[in-house]
């Protein structure tokens, strides 16, 4: 099955033998959308990074942008102001239900229902355009900067999301009218590619695939970063570990994902959205207030944000999985390794196991429920 | 085994790689349950210039980074037979840094073309690489030629002309 695939899969290419219909083994070969992201990032400084970032997981773009400056923030101690957290919260959970709709639409494509596809897109549409009055670009935002973010919200903007709101839980309610009780869709997902709890764990599964095969793992309850407990939420998992299951975990982390965006939105509180401390040219001295280089902190950020000379891990919920960066620094403005942790490359390597005694037609919607997106499992 | 301050990490130098991971790995105070990530490091200054470094997580939830240190002909043993998400991980690392692994069941390329010659993430390959790939018309397919720089290199050295100002 070829590098390219009629629905958006991304360029994967696997060799499949078969007997008759059932399928024998499976290989997936990667590396056609390689780009060298890891080699960029040790000649490049944070902010130069930041728009290359995106282009690894490019349906939930907001995730990979959390994480690069997450992990110099971690690094240099830098405190991230309430009102830029919340902000932080409120693009991705956006950005989460972005990338399960996309999820959404080529999964059921390739079990054969055309429609949800471009039912997603409109809902998609909304969340671009939300996008775009904040941050400028649709898809590849160029939004967070280390220390916050980059611009403040809009006027109107929170009046606006608060009605995409209550417009996408309508909606959400459509789809499981129109997909969740198909019988044609119970055939086609129902019992296919099941996963144990403890496989799930050794193969070092993340995100729905984990929560899908009854162990509830969440990294955002977990690791407790960037304001996520001041908002009441649930971890949503199943316990079969089938497709159907992925499925159904994700739908209802897309109502999870409203439900914070409403709490962040009205709880959101004032004051600044960037700490403007990490824009400082010099760190080593503590300048006095209105001193000469207190005036050069201005529109740009310094790009001699030095990353200090330690190793660090950090690691975001992303919708796929769990996405890390493994950061040594070098006392410079460039990092000396830059190590992406990719969770569709992780949840990738259980696809030869799980599609052994498999029939053909099930090859796509295994693939399809692991979610993956080749940029970054390529990078 | 010391200990760094971002989290509970300790990290070990050691050439009994898998002897080491099989005792985290079963011992009851250190299950580690899963490899999230093994990297490989490039550091051309030292005489073993490479380190690949292991981390895991314990069912505890916390962090174990496991370093090793190797030079380009020195081979490690694989962990892919502890933990089988390392399988794919150790084929990147003899992919980008050409270190390779003793009995490991599939060592093949992962991210570089058919045919690349060299182990991109060392430090000595150039970030735009040796040769350059265009589809040749007459040839009806594509070709490796030499790289062609249009432009030249740009680096950035921020060395701003204030900080100067900060040590006089």
């Amino acid at each position: 099955m070829g590098p390219h695939h009629p629905s958006m899969h991304g360029v994967l290419r696997l060799i499949v033998t078969l007997d008759g219909e059932d399928v024998v083994d499976c290989e997936p070969i990667l590396g056609y959308l390689h780009r060298g992201m890891e080699k960029i990032a040790e000649n490049r400084a944070i902010i130069q990074y930041l728009p290359y970032v995106t282009r690894w997981d490019y349906l939930a773009t907001m995730f990979t942008e959390a994480i690069t400056v997450n992990g110099p923030e971690q690094l240099g101690n830098i405190q991230v102001p309430k009102r830029a957290s919340y902000i932080r919260v409120i693009m991705l959970e956006l950005s989460r239900i972005a990338s399960h709709l996309l999820w959404l639409g080529p999964f059921m494509a390739d079990i054969g229902a055309q429609t949800p596809f471009f039912y997603i897109f409109r809902e998609r549409e909304f969340v671009y355009d939300l996008f775009e009055a904040a941050t400028g670009m649709r898809m590849m935002h160029n939004f967070f900067r280390i220390g916050g973010i980059a611009a403040d919200l809009p006027y109107g903007w929170i009046d606006k999301c608060l009605d995409f709101c209550d417009y996408f839980l309508t909606e959400v309610v459509e789809y499981q009218k129109l997909i969740t009780r198909n019988p044609i869709f119970l055939e086609r997902v129902e019992g296919v590619g099941i996963i144990g709890g403890e496989e799930a764990i050794n193969w070092g599964l993340s995100g729905p695939m984990l929560r899908a095969s009854g162990i509830p793992w969440d990294l955002r309850k977990v690791d407790r970063y960037e304001s996520y407990d001041e908002f009441e939420w649930e971890i949503q998992w199943q316990k079969q570990g089938d497709s159907l299951a992925r499925y159904l975990v994700r739908l209802s982390e897309m109502t999870e994902s409203i439900k914070i965006i409403q709490q962040a939105l009205e709880g959101l509180p004032g004051g600044p959205y960037e700490n403007l401390e990490s824009r400082g040219f010099d760190k080593k001295r503590n300048p006095e207030w209105n001193d000469f280089e207190y005036r050069f902190i201005s529109k740009k950020p310094s790009p001699t944000f030095e990353l200090s000379k330690q190793e660090l891990y950090v690691r975001v919920e992303a919708p796929k999985g769990e996405l890390g960066i493994f950061l040594i620094g070098d006392q410079s403005g460039f990092p000396w390794r830059w190590k992406i942790r990719p969770p569709g490359f992780i949840n990738l390597q259980i696809l030869p196991e799980l599609v052994k005694r498999m029939k053909l037609a099930d090859i796509m919607t295994i693939l399809g429920s692991i979610d993956i997106i080749m940029g970054e499992v390529d990078r | 085994m010391e200990r760094s301050e971002h989290g509970n990490r300790s990290d070990t130098n050691t050439d009994y790689l898998f002897q080491l991971l099989c005792f985290l790995k079963l011992h009851t105070y250190t299950r580690v349950q899963v490899s999230i990530d093994i990297c490989g490091v490039d550091h051309p200054s030292r005489k073993r210039r490479f380190e690949v470094v292991n981390l895991l997580r314990t069912r505890y939830n916390s962090r174990i980074r496991v370093q090793t240190s190797a030079d380009e002909v020195t081979r490690i043993s694989p962990v892919v037979s502890l933990f089988p998400s390392a399988g794919r991980w150790e084929r990147e690392v003899w992919d980008m840094f050409g270190v390779s692994f003793i009995n490991h069941p599939d060592l093949r390329r992962i991210s570089t073309d058919y045919g690349f010659e060299g182990h991109p993430l060392r430090k000595d390959l150039p970030l735009s690489g040796y040769v350059e790939v265009r589809y040749d018309d007459p040839e009806k397919r594509v070709v490796s030629e030499p790289i062609e720089m249009t432009q030249e290199f740009r680096y950035f050295d921020f060395a701003s002309p204030w900080e100067q100002r900060s040590d006089g």
